[in-house]
């Protein structure tokens, strides 16, 4: 999987957001914020260009003190909802 | 025979050159300056200029393609119920530009050209030109915010009708600036269909976005709320990541300064009542 093109993340009072800033996205018309686990994931997703929710799971499981099956659990339910919002393709 | 007028909005001043001049931009004419902020030469003349398109937005049956020539100039061709009204040309810090207008649509054009510099060269400077109604009242300013066709100014009418003291600054287009001491809210040559064209400042005193409802309710708006309010009511080209960071720098100083409010109203006399109320005490 990939992040689609145009999206940015904001500081905005001191909670990360997705903004979708690029040509490719500006219709996206929604934001969408992310608590700092989920940001973590956003910004691995972004290092590693093209992953899976194995790929995402480990390198989280390096961070965050859990157990990878957890972090897999918790990968796989957050990527469904940014396909969802159509923030990853 | 071309001339040139200097005008002063928001405390920035640019230069027309042009054969003829609009009476919006009458309240705003100012001195010359050696260096204004930028300029813009119009000629009255057909322009095909050949270049690359990055997007097309419409919205009323108003559309402008935007994109880039090969030499990086920015290029912005206006259009009007499918007909042709212009092509704006700009370098790409949009110091000086240049305007051709399609017969028939003068003032369309020149607006348009004139509110996109003027919006993109003010970005860096802590300035951003909203989509907006407001009201003057108090000896503060009040902006409505709300998509196309929410009833921002059908709300401004409202405030007029029935609260004492309320005028109008600006209908469509006014300009914020930030200022280290105080946050101000201008009038603008840009007012959308009404005449209200006022070169006066304000403190800004309260943001309120409205929407649509079978009743009357107001609520604050905070943190991310707030700036998902403020983001589809600033122009800028967003996907210009310069100009993108200031827009962000500027939209987190407003909600970190200025208080913010979600009108789910009904177009009726208590919805401006309860409006008033609630954002003149506070």
């Amino acid at each position: 999987m990939k992040l689609k093109k145009g999206f940015v993340v904001r500081e905005v009072c001191a909670q990360k957001v997705i903004v979708a800033e690029g040509l490719e996205a500006v219709d996206f018309g929604k934001l969408l914020s992310l608590n700092d686990s989920a940001a973590f994931v956003w910004q691995l997703a972004e290092k590693q260009g093209d992953f899976t929710v194995e790929s995402l799971a480990s390198a989280f499981c390096k961070e965050y003190e859990t157990d990878e099956k957890t972090a897999q659990n918790d990968v796989k339910e957050l990527l469904e909802k940014w396909q969802k919002l159509g923030v990853i393709e | 025979m071309k001339t040139t007028e200097y005008y002063k909005v928001a405390e920035h001043v640019f230069s027309v050159s042009a054969e003829s001049f609009f009476d919006n931009y009458k309240p705003f004419l100012t001195e010359k300056v050696s260096k204004p902020l930028f300029s813009l030469e119009i000629f009255n003349e057909s322009f095909s200029a050949n270049f690359t398109e990055e997007i097309s937005q419409e919205e009323e049956g108003q559309r402008i393609v935007c994109g880039h020539t090969e030499e990086g100039k920015s290029v912005f061709e206006f259009w009007l119920e499918n007909k042709k009204a212009g092509v704006l040309i700009s370098q790409s810090d949009f110091q000086n530009n240049v305007l051709y207008v399609e017969k028939g649509f003068e003032k369309f054009s020149t607006d348009n050209a004139l509110m996109i510099v003027f919006a993109l060269s003010t970005a860096s400077k802590s300035t951003l030109l909203f989509h907006s109604s407001v009201i003057a009242y108090g000896g503060k300013g009040y902006m409505f915010l709300g998509k196309s066709g929410t009833g921002k100014s059908t709300h401004s009418r409202l405030w007029l009708q029935n609260v004492l003291g309320a005028r109008l600054l600006n209908d469509d287009n006014p300009v914020v600036r930030i200022f280290s001491e105080e946050i101000k809210v201008f009038g603008s040559p840009w007012s959308g269909k009404t005449n209200c064209y006022k070169n006066e400042e304000l403190p800004l005193g309260g943001i309120v976005l409205l929407s649509q409802a079978k009743y009357n309710k107001i609520s604050e708006l905070k943190g991310i709320q707030a700036y998902a309010a403020l983001i589809p009511s600033i122009s800028g080209k967003r996907w210009d990541k310069v100009l993108a960071d200031n827009l962000h720098k500027s939209e987190t100083v407003i909600i970190e300064k200025i208080k913010m409010w979600h009108l789910e109203c009904l177009p009726d006399n208590n919805a401006a009542i309860l409006c008033k109320n609630t954002i003149s005490c506070n």
